[in-house]
């Protein structure tokens, strides 16, 4: 299903494509054949140039606008922000261990299991997290005299907090009692070849989900 | 096949873990190293919207969408290796992340199709 979706919205998009190119060579034939003046030939050729221009345009003065709001809004509520997300994250994993009668996650084999195992299963979650650029700012400051960065710890630390809930809660929507041999892997989601992309981590975690026998 | 059909094929028939073995059953046959990969990118939409949310911090809900989305499809790609296999199970499940390029990202999961018993 989903490879004959891309197929077709690629036929569709190479084929408005195509239109576009036959009808922009059609009416500078056209233009051609009537012999008017060269302008209308250069509009015929430039005009779908000049509207991707016109879009960039326009993205970089709203850029230019939202930039710097944005960026206050960062330098204001992202500290705020995390320190939210931190309390609302203890109070779920209280929750879930309620449920559980017990934290769930462990990275034990299974061997420690007495009673015996009636069914297992994969669960994963996965977030993606991100420091705010204010924050970036801050850690680039803290990077010059070295030594501790409190601030990325503090994102990342929250990003794999948020991480493990997911799996706490993945594990008690599919009815699992417990969760074994648990990996936490990060990964940085800007490659080494583009430096200025978006900054953020994927903490991604994985187990395997027990019901006792 | 879809990836919701074949998470029904897991719940169903193969049994997909990352321990090295199933407890309760045995191991009789080893059916090699399966895996499968993806590699996705989010539309310019969403990765425009992405980069402004990076200014401000906090959780890329669109990045994180995309990633569950691919890693299943990665899973998948494996269950269907390992249905071909005649494989009743995989075990050692492990996961692997690599960004290629700007907003597109490769998935791969892998691990041994076994039967159990």
């Amino acid at each position: 299903m989903r490879s004959t979706d891309a197929r077709a919205r690629t036929l569709i998009a190479s084929s408005m494509l195509s239109v576009l190119l036959f009808s922009g060579v059609a009416m500078a034939q056209a233009a051609e054949a009537r012999s008017e003046d060269s302008p209308f030939i250069m509009m015929c050729c430039l005009g779908p140039l000049l509207l991707i221009s016109l879009g960039f345009a326009v993205f970089g003065i709203l850029w230019a606008v939202f930039y710097p709001i944005m960026f206050l809004y960062g330098v204001i509520f992202s500290e705020r922000n995390l320190n939210r997300t931190m309390s609302d994250l203890v109070l779920r994993e209280r929750a879930s261990i309620d449920h559980f009668g017990k934290d769930p996650l462990s990275t034990l084999k299974g061997d420690h299991i007495v009673g015996g195992i009636k069914e297992t299963g994969l669960v994963y979650a996965n977030v993606v997290y991100s420091p705010s650029h204010w924050q970036l700012l801050i850690a680039w400051i803290n990077q010059l005299f070295g030594g501790r960065i409190d601030v990325l710890h503090r994102v990342i630390s929250a990003g794999r907090a948020e991480a493990k809930q997911r799996l706490r809660e993945q594990a008690q929507a599919a009815g699992w009692d417990d969760v074994l041999n648990v990996r936490i892997d990060t990964a940085e989601m800007t490659p080494a070849s583009k430096p200025k992309g978006t900054r953020a981590v994927e903490v991604f975690a994985y187990g395997t989900g027990i019901k006792f026998g | 096949m879809s990836p919701a059909l074949i998470m029904q094929h897991i719940r169903d028939g193969i049994m997909v873990v990352n321990t090295e073995t199933i407890a309760g059953k045995v191991i009789t046959q080893n059916l090699g190293v399966v895996g499968g990969s993806t590699v996705r990118a989010k539309h310019v939409g969403k990765d425009i919207f992405a980069g402004l949310k990076n200014i401000v911090g906090g959780e890329l809900k669109a990045y994180t969408e995309l990633l569950e989305e691919s890693r299943t499809e990665a899973i998948a790609r494996m269950v269907a290796d390992a249905a071909a296999r005649g494989a009743n199970a995989i075990v050692n499940v492990r996961f692997a992340t690599s960004s290629v390029a700007g907003g597109a990202s490769e998935l791969f999961a892998y691990g041994t199709a076994v039967t159990v018993e």
